[in-house]
């Protein structure tokens, strides 16, 4: 009997009382003789042929009916022996089963969802019991909750508790400045040490996109990290030229965003470790020069989950090990030290002096005595104030500093993400004449004093004004950086949402001269620099920022209700910084698609400027949509597609993970049998084992061409021998080398020249410079500098489909280009289903376990035999038995996977990362890495007209589709 | 769209408008150093009346969609705009309409010129210096398609 009966007969027999049992069927014939017996003592003397009545047929054991058959009955023996078998039955009868509600009473038809609440729907027969149950059951409730409640609703919602419970929770998760504005809209996902939000809880995945490409955006990208670099021009360029490569494009020294007019953004390596040990994309801005000073300031944007491996890399390179202390500052600052008088207005209410007013706020004040009231987190809330954020070298004289969660960062993305900000932002106004001649705390003031600052400011503000003459931010240069102080955009909120358009009139208002000077450079030098970059400001700015109270007291105060604040308070200027952010660079197609702007803020002003910028009408998007962001560029997205850096080899172990999980959690019935569809690797990419793979096949190939010149054609039979001898030759021949992947701008532009056809639009194109034609010398020149790469590429379908993630990308077998020759319907071609081998294997596992096990033998002999598995699998059995013992999922290949490249009927030379309908080119596409070796062997033996036609095929699928292929640089 | 400048090659397309090199390029770049990148043309405000050809949708579609602005869009006119080597494309579209109307429809064309700016960015950026920019005019077409007034 199974583990499950035998409770279900346990849980049965729980009520019953002890004299009465019912035989069952499973329970063999010996037990139930037992039973007999056991019924009663007095039934013995009484008449065995009663006992007949509980069991059921003919006994086979006791052979025959009773052999000894009583002679005569006594009345009262017998009434007795049946009185108590009736009092058990009805004992039995009388006691509910299972749960003790008073509904087990009731047949299940005249039940009703009701009687659990309203007692009155219930026969009045049962009602009392029921009312009974109810009592109780409340009493236990109402104790339960007095543990875990502690106060009251309305204590636990007071500011100052409130503000402890947000700070106690951000502890673990830092949370950005907008965190609680998305988390009141958005599914918010804990990554990478952050709460962010992913995506919006309505529906709203097309009029993000809409949004995307013909209005604006918003992201809040605070959550990227900021490290800081200080130091000699040439010594810091000296150190980090040792992290990039020119090889994949301009880096840290490009003249241009030295000089701090532009933002760039470049891969970085291990010290020279270049092409292996790449550590991610970043972003940088350059601090322009100023005057007769070499010092020069650098920040680096990276991804959170990068950033500890390249802290710890630049510190190498630039030789900073000293910790530089900081005074803990921050954290216990006293309230009073740099505000105005109206500041001191305003927090006097919150220390402990506010004691004097006598009762209402007693006893909020006890407990400010016991404790520093709670403040809100700025910045990183879950760093110890102990562990240094700052490290200087003696050596080479560079400072870096750790600025994560310092600066706050938007992304507007859209053709008119820059009319947003125009509308949204207000150049700071001067301040007059008699605050000027205060000395004052506040850096404004100090600024307007200086003539200097403020015609440079004049000049920021002129160039901002000339952005709304510009109809879509793909017309500027990319990597524009304008510097610029403002308003506090709070003062200019609409009280309705607008939508922000460029205005047509402005447009020809705006000094058409100025305009064409953006439009082809960009800003100049000067108007990048902004007081952002500096320490003291930006502490300055988040310290002295008006409380959102406090701006709604003086608003209730002004004069005309709902006109704007004047004189605008004297704190409410901030220096902010202006990054233009180039769209789609690569391709033909929709370029520029995607541009727009970022927004970098001093912390603390995250809520004053998000805000305002929801009611211009943009839209607002999580991580979700910055990864579509990224599919619909053709960029490859940070921890997703880099495979190759160790985020990205993390990013997919947890990815596995998460995707196995929910494999797990659907009933095996309902699974996809991924070994069925001939899908090794469904939530994972081994792309090391792939290029491993390759590299054999062209070393194998290049062998077999020298023997007897012939172009190596994997056909069925090479297959299969394939599948017999790769792994453990790779094993044997191969010393440790990881793959890379292909960033080499001249090697990629030669690789998507190869893969274009060479036909007629295509000749054009092809005929750019001297590459060399495509024939097998030149491919094996290139292999020989790239065979252990991978390439990044997009793919679009030629027919219908949706590629989906980690779909197969293969090579057409021939006869498969004659289908797509026909044109009449492309549909592509099948994979033969594949024979599930492990199951059987794991069957015969489970059995062989069994009948060590001496309790069942109930396994049709048969079915064991139906199912032997054939030669081929068995030799597959014997390597894969020993891991598939540990765990064994069905519909999933057990873990040394066989030869992937051949393991279907079409050739493997890569898989999709990201894969969607794209709904910019109207067909779906996918983006994914493929093996360089594994693309070059392909393509030769591709004709000229189909060069570049490739198939994909989803893992739960066995349909091929034909897809066209595109590498750009 | 990273081609190397060469001057034989004529543009790729586009999405909007597509342009030709008709100016031939004052400074003549060493075609190795270079990487051309073309900007899209300066887009203006557009109505709902206004039709901007390109060369990479199918004709038909753009026909059909002038035809049923006029016809069931409730406009008296329509604007075609064509860029460079849709000019071509706009003029026939306009004419197919008129064709088309039995003579209820007029024309009146004006021809433009449109400035358009094209990167040029250095291969090797550390040496080489500033990427350039430069400007270039190409002609385009604006045909104003409409039922002439009543009276």
């Amino acid at each position: 009997m199974s583990g499950a009966k035998v409770k279900m007969r346990e849980k049965k027999m729980r009520n019953q009382p002890l004299s009465v049992q019912y035989p069952s069927a499973a329970m063999d014939a010996g037990s139930s003789t037992q039973n007999g017996r056991g019924t009663s003592t007095t039934d013995r003397q009484g008449p065995a042929h009663h006992r007949g009545g509980w069991l059921r047929g003919h006994q086979r054991d006791r052979g025959g009916y009773a052999k000894e058959m009583p002679r005569h009955l006594t009345g009262g023996y017998f009434a007795k022996a049946r009185a108590a078998e009736v009092s058990a039955m009805l004992k039995a009868v009388k006691k509910t089963t299972g749960s003790c509600h008073v509904f087990g009473a009731l047949p299940k038809h005249m039940r009703r969802r009701s009687m659990s609440h309203n007692i009155k729907r219930l026969p009045h027969r049962l009602r009392e019991v029921a009312s009974r149950m109810r009592e109780k059951s409340l009493q236990a409730g109402a104790k339960k909750k007095e543990q875990t409640k502690s106060k009251s609703r309305k204590a636990r919602r007071r500011h100052g508790n409130l503000l402890l419970e947000f700070n106690r929770r951000q502890r673990k998760n830092k949370w950005l400045e907008t965190h609680i504005w998305h988390a009141k809209r958005f599914h918010m996902v804990k990554k990478w040490g952050y709460c962010l939000g992913d995506r919006p809880t309505c529906k709203c995945y097309r009029p993000c996109y809409r949004a995307m490409s013909s209005h604006c955006l918003l992201q809040d990208l605070s959550y990227y990290c900021c490290i800081e670099l200080q130091g000699e021009e040439d010594r810091l360029l000296a150190s980090l030229s040792q992290l990039t490569s020119k090889e994949t494009g301009p880096t840290f020294s490009a003249a241009l965003c030295v000089s701090g007019r532009r933002q760039g953004s470049v891969v970085m390596y291990r010290a020279e470790r270049y092409p292996s040990q790449a550590l991610g994309p970043v972003s940088f801005l350059w601090r322009p020069r100023k005057q007769g000073s070499t010092h020069r300031q650098l920040w680096i944007w990276a991804h959170p989950t990068m950033k500890q491996e390249l802290l710890s890399e630049l510190q190498t390179v630039c030789q900073c090990f000293e910790a530089v202390v900081t005074p803990v500052v921050p954290v216990v600052l006293p309230p009073t030290k740099v505000v105005s008088t109206l500041e001191l207005e305003l927090k006097a209410d919150e220390t402990p002096e506010a004691t004097q007013v006598p009762r209402a706020k007693r006893k909020r004040s006890c407990k400010d005595v016991a404790e520093p009231p709670a403040k809100k987190i700025l910045g990183d809330g879950t760093r110890s104030p102990s562990t240094p954020i700052s490290w200087k070298s003696s050596s080479t004289g560079i400072v870096i500093n750790d600025l994560t969660m310092e600066i706050v960062r938007y992304r507007l993305i859209g053709p008119h993400s820059h009319s947003v900000l125009t509308e949204t932002l207000d150049a700071a106004t001067d301040c007059n004449e008699i605050t000027k001649s205060h000395p004052s705390s506040l850096w404004w003031p100090e600024h307007c004093k200086d003539e200097s600052k403020m015609t440079l400011h004049q000049q920021q503000t002129d160039i901002f004004h000339t952005l709304k003459g510009i109809y879509s931010s793909a017309e500027l240069p990319s990597g524009t950086v304008l510097g610029l102080t403002v308003d506090d955009p709070r003062l200019t909120l609409p009280t309705k949402k607008v939508k922000a358009l460029p205005c047509v009139k402005k447009a020809q208002e705006v000094d058409e001269e100025k305009r064409r000077e953006l439009m082809l450079r960009g800003a100049p030098e000067d108007c990048c620099q902004s007081f952002l970059w500096e320490q003291s400001v930006r502490d300055n700015v988040t310290e002295n920022k008006i409380s959102e109270q406090e701006l709604n007291r003086m608003r209730s105060e002004v004069l005309v209700p709902g006109t704007r604040l004047r004189p605008t308070p004297l704190q409410g200027r901030v220096p902010v910084l202006l990054v233009h952010q180039p769209g789609k660079q690569v391709g033909h197609e929709m370029s520029s698609w995607g541009a727009g702007w970022d927004l970098l803020l001093p912390k603390g002003w995250g809520m004053a400027f998000w805000v305002p910028l929801v009611y211009r009408g943009v839209r607002i998007g999580g991580l979700n949509m910055s990864l579509k962001h990224s599919q619909n560029k053709g960029a490859p997205h940070f921890p997703h597609d880099y495979p190759d850096c160790q985020a990205g080899v993390r990013f997919q172990e947890e990815q596995e993970a998460e995707l196995l999980n929910k494999f797990k959690r659907r009933p095996p019935a309902k699974r996809t049998n991924y070994i069925k569809h001939g899908c090794l690797a469904p939530f994972r990419c081994p792309w090391q084992q792939l290029v491993e793979e390759w590299e054999l096949i062209t070393k194998e190939g290049r062998e077999e061409r020298k023997g007897d010149s012939q172009t190596p054609n994997v056909t069925g039979s090479d297959t299969i021998t394939e599948e017999m001898t790769s792994p453990p030759d790779i094993g044997v021949t191969k010393p440790p080398s990881h793959f890379t992947v292909l960033r080499n701008q001249k090697s990629l532009r030669i690789l998507s020249l190869w893969c274009r056809p060479s036909t007629s639009k295509g000749q054009r194109l092809c005929r750019v410079r001297d590459v060399a034609p495509l024939d097998s010398s030149a491919v094996t020149a290139f292999l020989s500098a790239h065979t252990m790469s991978l390439v990044w590429v997009r793919l679009s379908l030629l027919s219908k489909g949706k590629p989906e993630l980690h779909g197969m990308i293969c090579a057409p077998v021939v006869e498969d280009l004659k289908l797509l020759g026909k044109k009449v319907d492309i549909q592509g071609p099948q994979e033969p289903p594949h024979k599930n081998h492990v199951k059987s294997l794991i069957k015969r596992k489970k059995t062989g376990s069994k009948k060590a096990a001496p309790s069942s033998k109930t396994e049709g002999k048969g079915s064991d035999n139906a199912t032997e598995p054939d030669p081929a699998a068995a030799a597959e059995g014997l390597k894969t038995s020993p891991e598939s013992s540990t765990d064994a999922t069905l519909g999933l290949w057990p873990d040394p996977l066989p030869s992937i490249t051949s393991h279907c009927s079409r050739v493997t030379l890569g898989w999709v990362t990201q894969g969607d309908f794209s709904l910019s080119a109207g067909c779906g596409e996918a983006l994914g890495f493929v093996s360089v070796a594994g693309l070059l062997h392909t393509l030769l033996s591709q004709p000229k007209e189909h060069r570049g036609v490739l198939l994909l095929r989803n893992p739960t699928s066995l349909h091929y589709r034909f897809v066209k292929i595109n590498i750009e640089v | 769209m990273t081609e190397p400048r060469n001057p034989g090659i004529s543009s790729l397309p586009l999405t909007v408008p597509v342009q030709t090199d008709s100016s031939s390029s004052a400074v003549e770049m060493d075609p190795v150093e270079y990487t051309l990148r073309k900007r899209l043309p300066r887009k203006l405000p557009k109505r709902r009346n206004d039709v901007y050809v390109n060369m990479k949708t199918d004709f038909r579609a753009q026909l059909a969609r002038c035809q049923k602005l006029l016809d069931g869009g409730g406009h008296r006119e329509i604007c075609v705009h064509g860029l460079g080597l849709a000019i071509n494309r706009a003029i026939n579209i306009a004419l197919q309409l008129q064709a088309s109307s039995q003579g209820a429809l007029q024309l009146a064309a004006n021809t433009s010129t449109v400035e358009l700016v094209d990167d040029l960015e250095p291969e090797d950026p550390d040496e080489a210096g500033e990427p350039m920019t430069r400007t270039r005019n190409n002609s385009a077409i604006h045909i104003k398609v409409f039922y002439p007034d009543p009276q």
